[in-house]
């Protein structure tokens, strides 16, 4: 069977730990705990280390997550959770200050795995600003020259969330035909 | 004066001054911290400059780690994790439920006097909370 292994990243609230629970075929393995600074006002609890679960697609493709802590103080986890990893979940909370400015860090600070894989982007909290809100992503991601689905999606819903992983395995697998063509 | 100290110390004011007094009682120790279980520094004592925050970070993450294996494991909660490297030992042992205790030593050899004055120290601080959170005892 084909192993995968995509990381879903974003800044705290994103709902990167909420995503991968909705989707994961196993007990998620998680690090939250209780948190103690102005992440509480958001939610109860923050990830410190990692999250991990899986979700086979199809009959022979079985797909590992790594979900990231989002606190920049944990961004040492980054490197090392996102070595290997053949894609990346970018998750993007719309209500934040500046998602925009958050979609820029988490660009470059995983350029060098998404320049070497494939990216998608989920939009979360979208609410029903949805038409309008996402063409602000596209729009960026238009004057930046770059290429990624952009998704709306609810963290907490299974289809949307597999929707995205999908669509992100599919790319990958594309990647490696364009790659393997070219050799 | 204990009555007054009983009264007077917080508890991050109670850690600083254990912390100190384990710098002062241990020779072996270069260093150490208490941090919130999400990475942030409550108090600190050091011979040498220390990335503080940064370890404070990483040992949150190393605690949450252990207790995710011992969780796995049925092994109950995780009482503390230990890097023994080429150049000293750190270890990160839990205070409470919420605090842990990051001790260093530069000294190889000294795994078991560092491990053991952590012990010491922890016990010490949790019967000090217990007397605090019941003045009247």
């Amino acid at each position: 069977m084909d192993e995968l292994k995509i990381v879903i990243t974003g800044c705290v609230g994103s709902g990167k730990t909420t995503a991968i629970q909705s989707i994961s075929d196993i007990p998620v393995i998680e690090t939250d705990v209780e948190a103690s600074d102005e992440v509480q006002e958001l939610k109860d609890k923050t990830t410190v280390a990692m999250d991990y679960g899986e979700i086979q697609l199809g009959d022979d493709q079985l797909v590992k997550l790594y979900g990231t802590p989002g606190q920049r103080r944990f961004s040492y986890m980054w490197e090392i959770l996102a070595e290997g990893a053949l894609g990346v979940i970018i998750l993007l909370n719309h209500h934040r200050k500046d998602p925009i400015e958050d979609l820029e860090m988490y660009l470059a600070n995983f350029s060098r795995y998404i320049d070497q894989s494939s990216a998608v982007i989920g939009i979360t909290h979208l609410d029903e600003e949805l038409a309008f809100a996402i063409d602000r992503y596209h729009e960026h991601m238009a004057a930046r020259n770059l290429d990624y689905p952009i998704f709306p999606i609810d963290a907490r819903d299974k289809i949307q969330v597999r929707v995205m992983v999908e669509a992100l395995a599919a790319m990958v697998s594309l990647n490696e035909g364009v790659n393997a063509n070219a050799i | 004066m204990q009555m007054q100290s009983k009264i007077a110390f917080g508890i991050k004011d109670l850690l600083k001054q254990t912390l100190e007094e384990m710098m002062e009682q241990v020779d072996e120790v270069v260093g150490v911290i208490a941090v919130t279980t999400d990475g942030h520094i409550v108090a600190q004592a050091a011979r040498v400059a220390l990335p503080s925050k940064r370890l404070a970070a990483m040992g949150s993450t190393l605690m949450s780690l252990g207790n995710t294996v011992t969780k796995e494991l049925m092994m109950g909660k995780c009482r503390n994790v230990i890097s023994e490297n080429e150049k000293g030992v750190v270890v990160f042992m839990s205070i409470t439920p919420r605090i842990v205790l990051i001790s260093l030593t530069d000294n190889v050899a000294s795994l078991g006097t560092l491990l053991s004055a952590s012990r010491r120290y922890v016990t010490d601080l949790n019967a000090k909370f217990k007397d605090m959170r019941n003045p009247n005892r």
